[in-house]
């Protein structure tokens, strides 16, 4: 019973960074951006997060920074592909190679590697907490419970307002929104921005609020599993969420086994994450699709005037 | 990080296992260099990595103060041969006669370049491969680690001991074997329970190992992975835990009570000077190192250690350095009461490498 209590409690820990990455995926790639840098701007977030809590030893002041650092970064991404009309998916693998150089340098240079930071302590959601079995789900840092209010911002901005409509358009169908005097590249510049924010805050969470400190590529390919949680929830926020929850509540349900001593196999375990991700996409696909599909001009670099 | 030290395991396992790598050429002399030595180091990390690579260059500090000379270094020179080639290269041009590296994935490429150039002596940490110019070592973790279980034994109130472990190799199992063993020279009745992350050098997979053992009951945390998670989540949790590659009661000062920490300057001090001596001759598999010999040492022991048990532990170490003591040695059992090194045995290196089993007291997933 404590296995399970101790297993819940600690599945938000796993799949906040998951979800918040994802979150920003979406943001972007709805506006017809392939972003495949999210383990880069993670790395970015994550490190710029560590560097502001030494500083500053303020986490709100860390996580925004950490946001806005993966931003800054990400409009080298917005030059190759907007302005440079780069093909997408070369210039987010550039990206991330790019980033993981870069944090790699600046985290030993800074001396930012290994230092501990103080995070964020835990508050409790007051009766919920006190619930057998799944009370520990309510005791966890503030960025926990801003998830789900974060992702009912983004939702309600992508699907309830003139600004969302318009983004979302600009991911569909680009020469329609031209036409109509939208802004493409403009709604594009300011996707990739939102998003790498979100992106960066994913890393942040990680660095300052979990791991409590910096190491050199620590997101440890979590950003790739945000990649391919955003196809499998194709491209809709609530079903990414649900994504990460399901990844989260595996990578915590795996130590508890060990620390239980349930002799499993050891590889096959490690394993799992990957499987039902592999499985569910399967499951998706093999479904009728319905609505909220892959944008339209999803990867697609917009050219004025240019016959298709 | 995670990939080299992967690598690195595997192949050590199979270059020991086998053993017929490197065949010294009988009668042919050692080798003597032309030139006064010039040292030059190549590291897998950035030199302020916290762990492996940072041991590296603290030795490489008390190298230059013990041997009065500077000692060139390269950060971060990832392990494929279009990497290290270039890097090798220009220091032999500059004049470099001694190339000291420090990662599993370098052992090919040093074979090679040591063929290149017969004339320069080549060392590998961790490496794999031996020749009449190359010669690859690494330390007997199981030593220290056993010291550092002896401290986790005395630390404990529960005699519940954890252990985040990276991957289930022979030269992990070995400490994670020798850590139960330590403990139950203190506490008889000790377990260790592990739990494997997969990953070198993952700190949300450690934290989450940690976290898990904490909340099952466990009061002390030994480890063998690259960060000091494990020992940073002791401290938060106000359990204990013993460390490795480095003294990490540095991260956790009133957590970590030991530590298993590289002592490379005891083994690379004298083998240097061996090597300025002239006519080296590389052992034929490579070294691996007692804690006599240099490879690694105990940082022992916080405030959580009583004196008597300190004592205890000082004296199991004095032991181990004399050579009286060995860990491996038989007669012992595993946890499944099969024999696995018979009375009046020490266990082979070959076998070591290969160690897949555990001994009694020890959880784990497998």
């Amino acid at each position: 019973m404590d296995m399970i209590a101790n297993w819940l409690g600690n599945t938000p820990d796993f799949a906040v960074p998951f979800a918040l990455a994802a979150l920003g995926l979406i943001l972007t790639e709805r506006a017809g951006v392939l972003a495949l840098g999210a383990e880069g701007l993670m790395l970015v977030g994550a490190l710029a997060g560590i560097g502001a809590q030494l500083a500053y030893g303020t986490p709100g002041v860390s996580l925004l920074l950490a946001m806005a650092a993966a931003s800054v970064v990400s409009l080298l991404f917005a030059l190759m592909v907007i302005v440079l009309r780069i093909n997408q998916v070369i210039a987010g693998l550039a990206l991330v190679f790019f980033c993981q150089g870069l944090t790699g340098l600046l985290g030993t240079l800074l001396e930012w590697t290994n230092k501990p930071v103080r995070g964020l302590g835990a508050i409790e959601l007051w009766p919920l907490s006190e619930l057998p079995l799944i009370g520990k789900v309510f005791v966890q840092n503030p960025l926990v419970f801003l998830t789900p209010l974060i992702f009912l911002a983004v939702v309600w901005l992508l699907t309830r307002t003139t600004t969302g409509l318009r983004l979302r358009a600009v991911g569909e169908n680009p020469q329609a929104a031209d036409a109509a005097g939208i802004s493409v590249l403009g709604y594009r510049l300011v996707a990739i921005l939102a998003g790498s924010a979100l992106i960066g805050l994913a890393g942040g969470y990680i660095s300052v609020l979990s791991t409590k400190l910096w190491i050199a590529d620590m997101t440890g390919g979590r950003g790739w599993i945000a990649v391919a949680l955003v196809i499998f929830a194709r491209w809709s926020p609530w079903k990414a969420l649900a994504g990460a929850l399901l990844f989260g509540c595996i990578e915590a349900l795996i130590p508890q086994l060990a620390a239980a001593g349930i002799r499993l196999p050891q590889y096959f375990v490690l394993m799992t994450p990957y499987a039902v991700t592999l499985a569910v996409m399967i499951w998706v696909a093999s479904g009728k699709q319905v609505s909220g599909s892959q944008p339209g001009a999803l990867g697609v670099p917009f050219i004025r005037e240019e016959r298709r | 990080m995670l990939n080299t030290f992967m690598k690195r395991t595997l192949c050590a396992a199979v270059a020991f296992g086998l053993g017929t790598l490197a065949v010294a050429e009988e009668g042919k002399a050692g080798l003597t260099l032309d030139k006064p030595a010039k040292i030059a180091m190549l590291y897998i990390s950035p030199r302020n990595d916290g762990g492996w690579t940072q041991a590296f260059d603290e030795a490489r500090q008390k190298l230059e103060a013990e041997l009065d000379t500077k000692i060139q270094y390269v950060e971060s020179v990832p392990e494929n041969a279009s990497s290290i080639r270039p890097a090798v290269d220009r220091l032999v041009q500059r004049g470099a006669n001694v190339i000291i590296g420090t990662a599993f994935g370098y052992s090919d490429t040093f074979k090679e370049l040591a063929d290149k150039y017969p004339d320069v002596a080549f060392l590998n940490g961790s490496g794999t491969t031996n020749s009449h110019n190359l010669e690859s070592f690494y330390g007997r973790t199981y030593e220290s680690q056993y010291l550092c279980g002896m401290a986790a034994g005395a630390a404990s109130k529960t005699g519940k001991l954890g252990f985040v472990a990276a991957n289930p190799f022979g030269q992990v199992n070995w400490t994670i074997n020798a850590f139960a063993l330590g403990a139950q020279q203190i506490n008889p009745d000790a377990t260790v329970t592990v739990v494997y992350t997969g990953a070198w050098n993952d700190p949300v997979k450690e934290r989450a190992a940690a976290m898990a053992l904490i909340d099952s009951g466990v009061d002390v945390l030994g480890q063998h992975v690259d960060s000091p998670t494990p020992q940073i989540v002791a401290q938060e949790r106000g359990v204990h835990g013993t460390g490795h590659h480095r003294d990490m009661s540095e991260f956790a000062p009133d957590a970590t009570v030991c530590s298993s920490v590289w002592v490379w300057d005891r083994f690379l001090a004298p083998e240097l000077k061996k090597i300025s001596a002239g006519n080296w001759v590389p052992p034929e598999h490579g070294a691996l190192l007692s804690m006599a010999e240099g490879g690694t040492d105990a940082a022992c022991c916080g405030p959580a250690v009583s004196e008597a048990d300190k004592a205890k532990i000082m004296a199991a170490r004095e032991e181990l350095l004399k050579g009286e003591k060995k860990i491996y040695a038989g007669p012992l059992l595993d946890r499944d009461g099969t024999e696995r090194i018979a009375a009046g045995e020490v266990m082979a290196d070959a076998e070591l490498w290969q160690m897949d089993w555990f001994v009694k007291g020890v959880t784990t997933q497998q």
